[in-house]
């Protein structure tokens, strides 16, 4: 079994290489078709992403495998692009290498937002694409299978995903930690530039009851307003606006503090009737004098707090990259030793069905040479006896090489014919060792 | 009687309780990180099991006394520690794999807690189980809703602490847990209301069964009883505490933190009420629902 891939990423390559190197569905399901004609024999999967453009090609001998100079030349031609910029920018891997790598891509330890989650899902794209299209055959369909289920495993075990990395979306699970529900609530934005944008469009997730624009623009209010199915008020309503509201995002560009402490203690006490407030200041200077949050019942976060959030996450992922890769390690050498097994009870199993083709012709030759009478049907019918009675005899064998090849057992990775049963098997049919793709001539004596 | 209550409850405390403590370190393990399907399933199914074998000891109870368990601290607070542990089991089964919060864990601490404290009160071989009289069935009434405020104050007590936990990280800026996240500050406060207005009911109708009992107790010859019994009086003040609390939820100045703190001390006058009593200060009252036996001619104890 032979293994190779080959491709650039966010690391090697620039973005416009990156970009040349792109296949779209189309382009895809073309160049699966052409790497076939090309590398006739070999299981094949293109995985296309903003961040990466790899190919993955697995054969049954080396003969059959390309080389990674072979695909580099295809991937230019391919791609009509001068192979030599971008020799310098290609990453290859080979054999146990290749499942590594495609683990961590999985595991997106390899992604350019460590943790993220996009990656599984555009592995289990390619992989699909790639079995659409019959370019996958039993190596790509345990390698790519089980490392779907690596990458699932590695952000249950690792929390690898959790932990938002953006400042929008830290301060929407800030909101979730204070509301339970949203449906009920009022969203304020004051402001109507490009960051109060950003952040309603990830607050809007929420489905909150009701959103209010306050600005000084009352035309760029509106817009937004008409985006997001609003209502804006008048800037000099502010208070009113900050009487309704329960999440406040503020982002003007003013250079004093809009809101002081005295005007927001006074709404808080004698209007708001002590409800919950969060207010996220994200405006740069701040538009909340930040003794605010030190009122009962409100919660005051400005830009630095939710980076700090941020800086907090990024920290708890960088921390679990470790242990993530403990897991790809294992996982690795289970994957291989699964394959291995797997394919080598494959080529047992191909071997004994071999074994009894070659004895039901030897047979039904001889009997056939001493019964020359016999007619067409009478033939065709001894064939058939012959056949049926071949198959039941090799029922058995073959159920019992089948459960064993769904035996996963690591420790056997060496001695891929360890496992009891297939050694058994050889044994009692004679059968020589078996090597993955092997197929038994039936007129060699045995 | 005694040898059983003495041989196989102990026994059965034992089963339950140790059932709850697997349960909490299952929950530990997956806080820690365990992410197989299965530690998911194990504390419901654990709590499950322990809550079932608990309703199992105090049907038992109940049948072995025909009476509903009420009758000494040691019942009243297996019944609070089921009741909780129920509570406990329905948190932890309305959260999902990926909604996982600490509100069940923390719930089953306290019935843990509970529990273990009613396993340290459990009667010995040679005490006298308390047994029925003509105000017997009143005074099991009188017990139940003392319990039921009792655990309603609990409740009250666990959901609190969420808030207060919760306050403190989002006020301090800190990241949310990434495993077990506490309730959002709305939801413990919704969970803490809803505690609340039930509890204060309860405990009202256990002080005024109680009321009527002393009334009707203290007319029997030979019966002393004080007013300024430490158990009433702190029962009293749990009462009025409650009577603080529900007024409090609806004033706009103590929404928050400081309603939170008033529970805490809520379930310290609580604690006090059922064990403090007991063991520090002498009392006539010998449980929640506890009555001297007319027929034996009973006076106040000592």
């Amino acid at each position: 079994m032979k293994l190779v891939s080959l491709g650039v990423d966010h690391r090697t390559a620039p973005t416009t290489l990156r970009e040349a190197l792109a296949f779209d569905d189309p382009k895809r399901n073309q160049a699966l078709e052409e790497l076939a004609q090309s590398f006739p024999g070999c299981e094949r999967v293109i995985l296309s992403t903003c961040n990466r453009v790899e190919l993955y090609l697995a054969a049954d001998s080396e003969d059959t495998i390309p080389s990674a100079e072979a695909l580099g030349d295809w991937l230019a031609n391919f791609h009509n692009t001068p192979s030599e910029p971008m020799a310098g920018h290609l990453v290859s891997h080979h054999d146990e290498a290749v499942v590594g790598h495609l683990f961590r891509v999985a595991a997106s330890l390899e992604s350019l937002v460590l943790g993220e989650g996009q990656i599984l899902g555009q592995v289990r794209d390619a992989y699909r694409a790639a079995a659409d299209r019959k370019a996958v055959g039993p190596i790509f369909h345990a390698l790519f299978q089980q490392a779907l289920r690596v990458g699932k495993r590695v952000r249950e075990e690792t929390g690898m995903d959790q932990g938002k990395l953006s400042i929008a979306s830290v301060a929407v699970d800030v909101a979730r930690g204070v509301f339970d529900s949203f449906r009920d609530k009022t969203v304020l934005v004051i402001g109507a530039g490009k960051m109060a944008d950003l952040t309603l469009q990830h607050l809007a997730t929420l489905q909150p009851g009701q959103i209010v624009i306050v600005n000084r623009s009352q035309s760029r209010a509106d817009e937004m307003a008409r985006r997001w199915a609003g209502n804006t008020l008048p800037f000099d309503e502010l208070d009113r606006a900050l009487i309704q509201a329960d999440l406040v995002v503020s982002t003007t560009a003013a250079d004093q503090p809009i809101v002081d402490y005295n005007r927001y203690a006074r709404l808080q006490r004698k209007h708001r009737g002590g409800r919950l407030a969060l207010i996220l200041d994200i405006a740069i200077p701040r538009d909340f004098d930040p003794r605010i949050g030190d009122l009962e019942q409100v919660l005051l976060y400005n830009v630095d707090d939710l980076r700090g959030q941020v800086e907090q996450n990024l920290k708890h992922r960088t921390s679990q990259v470790e242990p993530a890769l403990a897991i790809i390690e294992d996982e690795t050498a289970s994957c291989l030793a699964d394959i291995r097994h797997q394919r080598h009870a494959g080529a047992l199993l191909r071997q004994l069905g071999d074994y009894g083709d070659s004895i039901a012709s030897q047979e039904l030759a001889r009997f056939f040479a001493s019964c020359p009478d016999l007619n067409e049907s009478q033939r065709k019918a001894a064939e058939l006896l012959v056949h049926r009675l071949k198959n039941q005899f090799l029922h058995q064998p073959r159920a019992a090489l089948r459960s064993a090849a769904t035996l996963a057992n690591p420790e056997l990775a060496p001695q891929p014919h360890a496992h009891p049963i297939l050694t058994a098997v050889k044994h009692l049919f004679g059968l020589g060792e078996a090597k993955a793709g092997d197929r038994l001539d039936p007129s060699k004596p045995r | 009687m005694d040898g059983w209550l003495d041989g196989i409850s102990r026994l059965t405390i034992l089963c339950f309780a140790g059932t709850y403590a697997l349960a909490l370190a299952s929950e530990l393990v997956r806080l820690r990180g365990g992410s197989k399907a299965w530690w998911h399933l194990l504390p419901g199914l654990l709590i499950g099991i322990g809550w079932l074998v608990q309703a199992a000891y105090l049907a038992n109870l109940a049948i072995q006394k025909r009476a509903v368990p009420l009758s000494s601290v040691f019942e009243s607070l297996l019944l609070l520690g089921w009741v909780l542990a129920a509570a406990a089991l329905w948190l932890e089964l309305r959260t999902s794999r990926s909604r996982a919060t600490l509100a069940g864990p923390l719930v089953l601490t306290l019935a843990l807690a509970v529990v273990t404290v009613a396993g340290t009160l459990a009667p010995r071989a040679g005490t006298q189980p308390g047994s029925g009289s003509e105000l017997a069935g009143w005074g099991m009434i009188h017990g139940m809703f003392q319990t039921l405020g009792a655990v309603g104050t609990s409740l009250a007590f666990a959901f609190a602490g969420m808030y207060l936990l919760q306050a403190r990280r989002l006020k301090r800026k800190q990241a949310a847990p990434l495993k077990f996240p506490l309730p959002s500050l709305e939801q413990s406060d919704r969970w803490h209301k809803t505690a609340i207005l039930a509890t204060f009911p309860l405990l009202t109708a256990g002080l005024l069964t109680g009321v009527a009992l002393v009334f009707a107790v203290q007319q029997r010859p030979g019966y002393l009883f004080r007013w300024s019994d430490p158990k009433i009086v702190s029962t009293l003040a749990l009462w009025a505490v409650s009577l603080g609390l529900l007024i409090a939820r609806y004033q706009p100045a103590w929404q928050g933190r400081r309603l939170m703190m008033l529970t805490v001390v809520a379930f310290g006058l609580l604690v006090f009420a059922v064990l403090g009593v007991g063991l520090i200060l002498p009392t006539a009252h010998s449980g929640l629902a506890a009555l001297p036996l007319p027929a034996q001619g009973a006076g106040a104890k000592p």
